[in-house]
């Protein structure tokens, strides 16, 4: 009784905050004809206008993951009802969709679910011709394994996981996942409680695919993981930063965007790209097979890709943006945000980086093994 | 028929119960018969549930293993009954000390003045109008290395001059133990205080009487009486306990996998749903276990309706 208490305080807190977040706020149209959201952005024109008929697009997408700027300017240039739903995990996504008979149009889905929605049948080919917008994103995040040509997915934000180190504090900066070994570091690393990452980070320090299913070879990650965690204090996903600023540990493994927030606080914060390859990731867009307003999404996707509203991504979040545009865009008429995003070596990466990456594929069967390691090494007496 | 109603009282019963009847079936007994179902079935490579009937998830559960390091077919593996295991100590150590914490307040305030009491238990219930995960952070904030408890010590040390490394307190079992207590404190309180506050002030005079002292009388008239309200408190503490993982995530740093997060890991990371439900159904036999013996042991309170 007390737990479902519980979640409904939790969910009102939520809802609350969605709704101080969401209610509210004018748009206007001033003389000119230039439509003016509620914090007073100034809607560029889509190029292309395409023709939709459709009047809504039911979108379902991660948490807190959009410029609401992006979102009003959408439905002010055309005229249409957005409706947005949101989802914290993939698996939470992929179960909803899976079933079918939901009315979403698109999906946000990272990349080692999308094959899932592909073998499953859930998502549709998408028709590169009513997407020519398609041509500002950054081949760096483009024909990647989880979708050869992106017949179904468009990238949408992207993020290289590594390891963040506050140098005031540590002595021996760490250069490889390996070194997170190193005894000087006990007690005082952080991790992302994502196991996918953790284990393929382990199978990288060994020498082996960051995607292996070889029982063997699993078997030697988890005994070698099984000596790293006691020296983990924390695992969060959710805001691995604070404790990195509170100064309760001093590195660990961190998305991308948290990382870039820590260094803001605290310069001291550097971000390390292991020699064995960081770990990438990317939140894709995929459209739904029984999509009813197919015209309005492309018409969304097209309208968000072009650079002018793409920046907002920029100004709003601190992720890799595998949009050209968007950033030649930031560059003319934003230099300070240009500037933050370039020069931090965070978001934007040397090329080494994407080459010797690894992506956490699906790994089927061998599922069940890493969900049995992580339990065994967490659950380890 | 609205006649009939109005004349029998076992239809106004039944007519009364209907709604939650219907909530109850439509919300608790339906999801438990799907995850019974559910339970039986095997994870597909992608990760839906096959409909099978087998027990595999159970056997797991409780440790029979069919990948063994020595090559046999079977071999025992403790791994999930450790889980299991350490989430009922975690339960049962919060239990413990919440009466201990529990018990002396609700006397307190059984015997301060009436109008006194609803003071008193007003100041116990106002925390719970914050949110729940609110007051996990705050205890974070408290307790981190550079916080506020640590913050007040360094500045008293250095007045006296003497030297201070800050404590670890986030991030250990002792972090864990003090925010479950801190949560369910006043679940624990209500129920006690409403056996004590019920107790006839005549039976105290007549132990005096017959020549008890205090702590005789506590432990021959008090506790018997006020059980209860113990027993109560301890079903309302203990069985969510048994399945909570907020607190131990945010305050333990999620160093430890408990029930709760083996079972929510089934449904996200691992993709099992048929796993996780067996491992919920399992958790709820294993608490309906444990209170069936407890309140046979020690009858149940009827304070739990009061509270």
């Amino acid at each position: 009784m007390r737990k479902s208490w519980l979640d409904m305080f939790a969910a009102l807190g939520i809802l609350s905050v969605l709704l101080s977040a969401c209610g509210g706020g004018k748009t206007s149209v001033n003389e000119g004809g230039t439509k003016i959201t509620s914090s007073g952005f100034e809607c560029p024109e889509p190029s292309p206008r395409m023709d939709i008929t459709s009047k809504e697009l039911n979108l379902f997408v991660w948490t807190e993951y959009f410029p609401e700027d992006m979102l009003d300017c959408f439905k002010l240039v055309y005229n249409i009802k957005l409706n947005v739903d949101e989802y914290s995990a993939n698996e939470e996504m992929y179960a909803k969709v899976a079933s079918g008979g939901t009315a979403y149009d698109l999906v946000q889905p990272t990349d080692y679910i999308v094959p899932l929605l592909i073998r499953q049948n859930v998502v549709q080919e998408l028709d590169h011709s009513r997407l020519p917008n398609m041509k500002n994103l950054d081949p760096n995040w483009m024909d990647r394994y989880f979708d050869p040509g992106n017949k179904y997915t468009l990238p949408y934000l992207a993020g290289i996981d590594a390891i963040v180190v506050n140098a005031d504090k540590v002595k021996d900066i760490p250069t490889s996942w390996a070194d997170l070994w190193n005894p000087e570091y006990a007690g005082r690393i952080i991790s992302i409680d994502d196991s996918r990452t953790v284990i393929s980070m382990t199978l990288a320090t060994l020498g082996y695919s960051p995607n292996s299913r070889d029982p063997k070879q699993l078997e030697e990650a988890k005994n070698k993981l099984k000596e790293l965690i006691p020296s983990i204090k924390i695992f969060d996903s959710d805001s691995p930063k604070s404790a990195l600023i509170a100064g309760d540990v001093d590195l660990g493994i961190v998305w991308t965007g948290e990382a870039f927030i820590a260094h803001q606080e605290d310069p001291a914060f550097e971000f390390i790209y292991p020699k064995e390859g960081a770990s990438l990731w990317s939140d894709n867009w995929a459209m739904l097979k029984d999509a009813p307003h197919a015209d309005a999404a492309y018409a969304w996707l097209n309208y968000i890709m072009q650079g002018d509203v793409f920046w907002l991504t920029l100004r709003d979040f601190q992720y890799i943006n595998p949009n050209l545009a968007a950033i030649a865009y930031a560059k003319d008429h934003k230099p300070e945000i240009y500037a933050d995003y370039f020069d931090s070596p965070i978001t934007n990466p040397p090329q080494e980086v994407f080459d010797n990456g690894f992506y956490s594929e699906d790994v089927g069967e061998a599922a069940a093994l890493y969900d049995r390691i992580w339990t065994e090494v967490k659950g380890g007496n | 028929m609205l006649k009939r109603l109005r004349e029998s009282k076992s239809m106004q019963g039944t007519f009364l119960a209907l709604p939650t009847t219907l909530w109850m079936f439509v919300l608790l007994i339906i999801p438990l018969i799907l995850t019974l179902i559910v339970s039986f079935g095997k994870r597909s490579p992608d990760g839906n549930v096959i409909y099978t009937f087998s027990f595999d998830n159970y056997a797991r559960l409780i440790g029979i293993s069919h990948t063994c390091a020595d090559g046999s077919a079977t071999c025992f593996d403790p791994l999930y009954i450790n889980i299991l295991w350490r989430s009922l100590t975690l339960a049962f150590n919060t239990t413990v000390v919440v009466i201990l914490m529990a018990y002396p307040l609700s006397y307190f305030i059984a015997r301060a003045k009436p109008a006194q009491r609803n003071i008193y238990l007003f100041m116990v219930l106002i925390p719970l109008w914050t949110n729940f995960v609110i007051r996990v952070y705050a205890w974070m904030m408290l307790l981190r290395k550079e916080g506020a408890i640590n913050i007040i010590i360094g500045w008293v040390a250095s007045l006296l001059h003497l030297p201070f490394t800050p404590l670890e307190m986030l991030y250990t079992p002792g972090a864990v133990l003090v925010g479950m207590v801190y949560e369910f404190l006043p679940f624990m309180i209500l129920p006690i205080y409403t056996s004590l506050e019920k107790i006839d002030g005549s039976l105290y005079e007549a132990a005096a009487d017959l020549g008890a002292n205090a702590v005789r009388t506590f432990l021959r008239v008090t506790l018997p009486l006020s059980m209860p309200g113990v027993v109560a408190g301890t079903i309302l503490v203990f069985v969510p306990v048994m399945g909570t993982f907020v607190v131990s995530d945010l305050l333990g740093g999620k160093q430890v996998i408990l029930v709760g997060n083996l079972i929510q890991r089934q449904f996200l990371d691992a993709r099992d749903p048929a796993f996780g439900s067996a491992a919920s159904l399992i958790l709820m036999v294993m608490t309906l276990i444990v209170t069936y013996f407890y309140t046979r042991k020690f009858g149940f309170g009827e304070e739990i309706v009061a509270a």
